[in-house]
């Protein structure tokens, strides 16, 4: 119990008194402020099964850049866009639904990288591990480097598009009729999605991505009902995540990315957990559960 | 443009409120369930204040190789990759980059081998660790990708060496190319090769080159006791650089090179009862690379196409591989223990129920057992080999 005799050792020092603690640290929120903006619309639009399908689809793309010695992060931008060109080009030429299309792309990209790591050409290459775990206890300056610029990217495109976002999210129907081009929209959003992955796996791994994608977001969704709030809120839970989940990994020996995606999902389940109790034991209406999406007084 | 929620809106307020108050309260849960950590400063050695350096070795090989070499604690060592763990698939925690960023010294294999260290020892390196990968430093056989060779018809198992210097090597400044004794297959008992000190420090500079070039050699450089010495006296040269003590060092260093060159001796004397035309190995993955260019045998083809652990066998391969052990009469196949054998156990089944034999690989035996050491390693494997083959 350190971290409530000893504060400041347990919580604060690990930081002050490493460097790689703090490039880690600066790592895990550049991500999480990446996902938690991206992440918001993903879970507000039901499209976790896409996201999840994306964090896979980059691997081929990563395994062959790799293979042949190039920036895994340029094979993983082009495996992301062929994955999500080719999900809304099949619902248009089949009678198959973007789901069907978004699984089968799924299994179809991760088999591909398994098919190329144990080929004669990545005999020497190694394991897929590392690609979706990341390494958060080797962020170097490069690293955050890039992490800026997709921050900076996707927190630029998720404001500028933030209108159109809300419009196609809680009013398809009036989307349409008001010329947005919704398909534009989705299309900026999936992109948006892309480079998320992309300039964070790196540090902590396709799979952890995918873990602040959703988690931070959901659990804001279950808190908060206007999206600036959300989008805050997860923010801060996935900040929480990151900082816990380091702690951790650094006490315990924890695999470090493994410690901040656990984190940030025992966050959900704790806040779910409470959230049920003070209802349950508060008289009064029943528990509130109407999908966020419909409180919209954001306006 | 609002969207009004009805009869919903009036608990909002309320509920927000009582967000905040789960939130912290998840908060404190999540660090409440990380249980004691009375641990966790035990662990760490490096910080230990003393006279001998402190050096991270990763793997628990390399660990009992700097161990010797700085006998008589002139060292403290640390081993990163827990006791039976995989190397190809350890996945470091923060306080385990602690530890390297405290060391003196980090020894790891290099080549790629510790695929998820590969970042981090880089990271280490930047923060100006002296990190040296053993590997880097020994002539290496490249990789050859055929699942079952298509030479494994002819009979001529010395070739080894010879056909290596048809592939391009990628990294050629890393090594010395008249550093080839200690390969000639009859010459078991020659390990005098002071000349290990004067490799070029090329490879030192390149090392960030090197993390990422993965179309390097075969990293499995340790089943080979000749290269392993040829490389100790570099090692000394990094622990006394680090700090030990040079005459303490060197005393080691030359009692374990002695006792590589017995192993190496002894190893050749108890496979000796393997004839020539059975010295043909099927492994679980291809780790035996450097073991049968020593001691003149061949591995014809392994389950796993790969020299990680991390890759995936396929059907034709498996037919492949049974079909060569009913051709040549192979008696075993080898499995190893950090690995699952699943797929090798069904070849030894489909190939006519032919024994399985576990090879340390990868990781030390447990200590007190047999094989706990690199030397014994090797001996465990080499009784291994010549009970299955011979």
């Amino acid at each position: 119990m350190t971290f409530l005799t000893d504060p400041v050792g347990w919580w604060i020092e690990p930081f002050t008194s490493n460097a790689f603690m703090t490039k880690a640290l600066a790592g895990g929120l550049l991500a999480v402020l990446t996902t938690s903006v991206v992440g918001t619309w993903v879970v507000l639009r039901s499209l976790n099964f896409l996201g999840d399908a994306l964090t896979h689809g980059v691997l081929p793309g990563i395994a062959i850049a790799f293979i042949v010695g190039f920036d895994t992060g340029l094979g993983a931008l082009v495996a992301a866009i062929v994955m999500v060109s080719a999900i809304s080009f099949i619902p248009r030429i089949s009678p198959l639904s973007e789901d069907t299309s978004t699984g089968v792309l799924f299994v179809g990209f991760l088999a591909l990288a398994v098919v190329i790591m144990s080929s004669g050409a990545g005999a020497n290459a190694g394991d897929l591990g590392r690609f979706l775990f990341g390494s958060i206890t080797g962020v170097q300056n490069s690293d955050l480097v890039r992490q800026v610029v997709v921050a900076v990217v996707a927190v630029g495109g998720a404001v500028v598009f933030y209108r159109a976002f809300f419009v196609m999210t809680f009013c398809e129907v009036q989307a349409e009729m008001a010329r947005m081009r919704p398909r534009l929209t989705h299309g900026v959003l999936m992109a948006l999605l892309a480079i998320t992955i992309v300039g964070s796996f790196q540090v902590v791994g396709s799979l952890l991505v995918m873990s602040f994608l959703i988690a931070p977001p959901a659990t804001a969704s279950m808190l908060v009902r206007r999206v600036p709030l959300i989008i805050t809120t997860a923010v801060l839970i996935g900040a929480v995540s990151v900082y816990v989940g380091l702690l951790l990994s650094y006490h315990h020996r924890l695999a470090g990315g493994g410690s901040m995606a656990l984190t940030a999902v025992a966050i959900l389940f704790a806040t779910m957990l409470i959230r049920a109790l003070v209802h349950a034991l508060r008289p009064g209406p029943p528990d509130d559960a109407l999908p966020v999406q419909m409180l919209a007084d954001s306006r | 443009m609002t969207i009004e929620a009805g009869a919903h809106q009036r608990g909002g307020r309320r509920i927000r409120r009582s967000g905040l108050v789960v939130t912290v309260a998840a908060v404190l849960f999540a660090a409440a369930c990380t249980g004691s950590d009375d641990d966790a400063d035990a662990v760490d050695a490096a910080d230990a204040p003393s006279a001998v350096p402190s050096v991270v070795a990763t793997t628990g090989i390399w660990a009992d190789v700097v161990s010797n070499v700085g006998c008589e604690d002139s060292v403290s060592v640390t081993t990163l990759i827990p006791e039976g763990g995989d190397p190809h698939s350890f996945e470091p925690s923060l306080r385990d980059r602690e530890t390297m960023d405290a060391a003196d010294l980090v020894v790891a294999n290099g080549l790629g081998i510790e695929e998820r260290l590969v970042d981090t020892l880089e990271a280490v390196a930047a923060e100006g660790v002296h990190v040296f990968e053993v590997a880097e430093h020994i002539e290496t056989i490249e990789f050859e990708f055929s699942g079952g060779h298509d030479d494994h018809g002819d009979d001529d198992h010395d070739e080894g060496h010879d056909d290596e210097d048809g592939h391009d090597h990628d990294e050629d400044d890393g090594h010395d190319d008249d550093h080839d004794e200690g390969h000639d297959e009859d010459d078991h008992s020659d390990h005098e090769d002071e000349d290990g000190h004067d490799h070029d420090d090329e490879a030192h500079e390149d090392e960030h080159d090197h993390a990422h070039d993965h179309s390097g050699g075969d990293p499995h450089v340790w089943f080979d006791p000749q290269r392993v010495a040829g490389v100790l006296g570099e090692l000394a040269d990094e622990l006394i650089h680090a700090g030990a003590d040079a005459d303490t060092v060197n005393r080691c260093l030359d009692a374990y090179r002695a006792a590589l060159g017995d192993a190496d001796a002894e190893i050749a004397e108890i496979l000796d009862s393997v004839p020539a035309d059975r010295r043909i190995m099927i492994t679980n993955h291809d780790s035996f690379g450097y073991f049968a260019d020593r001691y003149g045998f061949e591995v014809v083809g392994t389950v796993i196409p790969s020299t990680s652990t991390g890759a995936e066998s396929n059907p034709a391969l498996l037919e492949e591989l049974a079909e060569i052990i009913e051709h040549e009469g192979v008696p075993a196949v080898f499995s190893e223990t950090t690995t699952g054998d699943a797929d090798i156990q069904a070849l030894a089944t489909a190939a006519g129920d032919i024994a399985v034999v576990q090879l340390l690989t990868g990781s030390l035996a447990p200590a007190g057992q047999d094989g706990d050491t690199l030397i014994g390693m090797l001996k465990f494997n080499a009784h291994a080999i010549a009970d299955a083959l011979g």
